[in-house]
């Protein structure tokens, strides 16, 4: 009998590779003077210079994770941190250059922007090149912008939040970021503003052999709301290229913040990048995240409940294919009474493809009344593929609900056999079925997005699975 | 005194999550043990034998070198159980730690042969004022179509260190039900290991843990499954009061090639003080495709409308918390045959909560 084959993820408009052409590229490694390079080319203060040199002197001191893929091929002489693209910061599409506007055209981000985002921020290697954001939201005080403006512009509320909510000795990459990182997004929304059409950022790295570092921080403060979109995509080189982005939330008090990505890096992408929220008191983050791409992921987006009554929901599949290894998962700290987390994860590995769900729900002596519940479904479809469930729970007051529930199997013959009693063919149950697995997650994105992954998760019937 | 380092998960997970293994400080670790002479063996019939001779061996997984090179070099005590018996015989082992054996490190094999069947009891306790030492090496190996119950009682006393590291094999159509009970010691330290090979071999493991006071149970139980299917089920029910915490590190591996195998795995906390606590790692690993594998895990205090219930029947707070324990704990003592066993586990667990 024939398998139901599902496709591999469709990557044509992902793979299209602009020659690599840059107004500056420094040169590979790690060094001291790679470091003031790079201070010096973005036109540093001395603040985030000296900061630079210190997140370089901890990255040298911290080892690489003892636990999770195997990350050995990675050699940072290898990989270039810092790529100028030939053009600055604009804010017209108009004076982009026809190559970079041309790659964005077909991701479909300005159209996107026109059709339904307030704000759009493209970055194309190392910087920012399109930054734009609706009127109305810049007279309601909303600051949509590249970092490095920021950093000039807003100097003392970046001060006060850079690497806070994710400190530069939490990893090794994370010092890296904190050494190298250039560009990403910057977002202030003022005190009871809601922003209800979402604002997307979206990442392209197109040098080969380089990093991308984006910084994003985003501060909704007190009583405000924001949806932001994160995109990310890459070419394919045959060498590695490394993603070590970092993403600091901080949702004041009763304010909302929905953090949403599709990541979609090429295959010989290592993506080891890091995502924090500190929620206070009545707010809520939610995340909602697809990762298709990257040969490796190691991504934990995290929530730090500290303000009482604060929430977080976790919304997350990966789908990995051949030759990727997806170790994803989610983190969150209850830190302060009535607090409550929920979490829905779900993978798919096939054709040799690995996934790990890796979790910490942790919810401290202060968290009195606190709920947390987890679910974790994962689907192999092969015998070939790996699919592993590693959650730890860390309860330490006992006025808690907590619940942990997780599931890996086959497409159930049983549900197949449902389907079909009610009319259906067994191909068409199967794919309603592989469908239906995503739907949680795919009705949670915005709708472009939603048939985006629905495109990525292809199926191609051929027959019976299994 | 030392400081060790021991029980190491079969996968690693973030350092920081503090689980991947357990750290003790100044355990008193005897050197030389003199034989151990403190143990009652039930009356058994001819069916069962019991002998001193024992093999080197070497443990997959094991709770470390330092404890597994004790028990197979030093061990103070040796029992080699064979079961021949094709109706379920009952033998029991018990230990007791005194002020003139104090330490145990007993090496234990068990094999139940072809189509036999047995019931294993191995109980370990110890003099109220005893400092006392356990380190034991449980093999269990069951045979084609072999059924072995085990029954593990821990009711040393806390002041002892209780380490035990288990392994056990399985041929086709093999079970073993194993039913522990982990009351004692102020570290009461496990790894359990089933190769589960055979076709249509099934493991099962029921444990309840109860802790008090400063006690600490680190419990590391691994399940792989190769045989097509077969199966592993962990239960797991605990109640934990004062400063007592509990470490649960279960992981059931689902190997290529164990096509149809099946495995479940739940664990429960009860907590019962706000100073108790609770960390869980309960791990899914599946390299087959053809599996069905569910974990859940849970950790809270008794809930409120259950405690009004039994209170509103006329019962003080303190019996009706005992009452809703032991409720979570009969599903798995009530297999236990020995009913003199069962009543003394049952007061245990009165005495404890008291």
């Amino acid at each position: 009998m024939s398998k139901t084959k599902i496709e591999e993820i469709n990557r044509n408009i992902y793979d299209i590779k602009n020659k690599d052409e840059y107004d500056f590229k420094i040169k590979k490694g790690l060094t001291k003077e790679i470091i003031e390079e790079i201070s010096k080319q973005k036109n540093d203060p001395d603040w985030m210079r000296d900061f630079r040199l210190k997140a370089l002197e901890t990255y040298n001191k911290l080892e690489l994770p003892t636990w999770g893929p195997d990350i050995s091929e990675l050699n940072m002489d290898e990989i270039a941190t810092y790529v100028k693209p030939k053009t600055k910061l604009n804010n017209s599409w108009d004076d982009v250059p026809d190559d970079i506007k041309d790659t964005f055209d077909k991701l479909g981000i300005p159209e996107a922007e026109k059709s339904s985002l307030a704000g759009v921020g493209a970055q194309y290697d190392s910087e920012v090149v399109y930054h734009s954001m609706k009127q109305e939201l810049i007279s309601q005080g909303v600051v949509y912008t590249d970092m490095e403006t920021a950093v000039r512009e807003y100097e003392d509320l970046v001060k006060s939040h850079f690497m806070r909510c994710v400190p530069v000795n939490d990893h090794k990459f994370v010092a890296l970021h904190g050494a190298v990182w250039s560009g990403g997004s910057f977002v202030y929304v003022p005190k009871g503003v809601k922003v209800d059409i979402p604002l997307q950022s979206y990442f392209r790295l197109n040098s080969p052999e380089s990093g991308q570092f984006e910084h994003t921080l985003i501060i909704v403060d007190e009583g405000a709301s924001l949806h932001f979109i994160e995109g990310c995509s890459a070419p394919k080189y045959n060498k590695v290229n490394l993603h070590a982005g970092c993403v600091e939330l901080y949702v004041k008090k009763n304010a909302y913040l929905r953090y949403s990505t599709i990541e979609n890096w090429s295959k010989n992408m290592l993506n080891l990048n890091t995502k924090k929220a500190i929620v206070e008191e009545g707010g809520q983050v939610d995340w909602v995240t697809g990762s298709f791409g990257s040969k490796i992921s190691m991504l934990y987006p995290m929530s730090i409940l500290n303000g009482k009554g604060a929430k977080t929901e976790y919304t997350g599949i990966s789908f990995a294919g051949k030759g990727q290894n997806l170790d994803n998962g989610f983190k969150v700290i209850h830190n302060a009474p009535n607090t409550s987390s929920v979490v829905n994860a779900k993978s798919i590995s096939k054709n040799g493809g690995k996934c790990t769900y890796r979790s910490l729900v942790r919810i401290t002596e202060n968290a009195k009344n606190s709920k947390s519940s987890v679910s974790c479904e994962s689907l192999m479809l092969d015998d070939f593929s790996i699919s592993d469930t590693i959650p730890v729970n860390d309860i330490r007051t006992d006025e808690v609900e907590f619940s942990h529930e997780a599931k890996i199997g086959k497409i159930s013959d049983k549900t197949i056999f449902y389907l079909m009693s009610r009319g259906l063919s067994e191909d068409d149950a199967k794919a309603m079925i592989v469908r239906g697995f995503a739907y949680p997650i795919s009705k949670e994105l915005p709708v472009e997005y939603a048939v985006e992954m629905n495109n990525l998760i292809n199926l191609e019937l051929e027959g019976a699975i299994g | 005194m030392e400081n060790i380092k021991l029980n190491e998960t079969p996968v690693r997970t973030s350092r920081n999550f503090n689980i991947n293994n357990i750290k003790l400080e100044n355990i008193v670790i005897p050197e030389n043990l003199e034989e151990f002479k403190n143990v009652t063996i039930s009356e058994i019939g001819s069916k069962i034998t019991i002998g001193s001779n024992v093999d080197k061996f070497n443990l997959t997984y094991g709770l470390g070198e330092f404890f597994t090179n004790q028990v197979n070099n030093n061990s103070n005590y040796k029992a080699n159980i064979v079961v021949d018996s094709k109706t379920n015989k009952e033998v029991k082992v018990e230990f007791k730690l005194d002020s003139n054996n104090s330490n145990l490190a007993d090496n234990i094999e068990i094999t139940a042969n072809e189509s036999t069947k047995a019931t294993i009891i191995l109980k370990y306790e110890s003099d109220k004022d005893v400092v006392g030492y356990h380190n034991g090496v449980i093999r269990a190996k069951a045979k084609e179509n072999a059924v072995l119950n085990i029954v593990i009682v821990n009711l040393l006393n806390e002041l002892s260190n209780n380490f035990i590291s288990i392994e056990n094999n399985f041929e086709e159509n093999s079970k073993i039900n194993y039913y522990i009970i982990d009351f004692g010691g102020k570290n009461s330290i496990t790894n359990y290991f089933s190769n589960i090979i055979g076709e249509n071999a099934d493991n099962k493991l029921n444990t309840i843990y109860l802790g008090k006071d400063n006690q600490l149970f680190d419990l590391n139980y691994i399940g792989e499954l190769y045989g097509k299917k077969s199966n592993i089920d962990i239960e797991v029910q605990g109640a934990l009061t004062d400063n007592a915490k509990k470490h649960f590190k279960g992981t059931i591996d689902f190997k290529k090639g164990c096509k149809k195998a099946t495995g479940n795995e739940n664990e429960n906390c009860i907590l019962l003080s706000e100073s108790a606590k609770s960390l869980a790692l309960p791990m899914l690993l599946c390299s087959e495709e053809e599996v069905e594998g569910n974990h859940s895990s849970s950790a809270g205090k008794i809930g409120e409308k259950e405690l009004f219930y039994i209170m509103s029947r006329g019962f003080e707070i303190k019996e009706a918390m005992k009452l809703m324990v032991r409720a979570k704990f009969n599903k798995i003592l009530e297999n236990i045959k020995n009913e003199d066993l069962r009543i003394q586990i049952l007061e245990e667990i009165d005495k404890r909560l008291d």
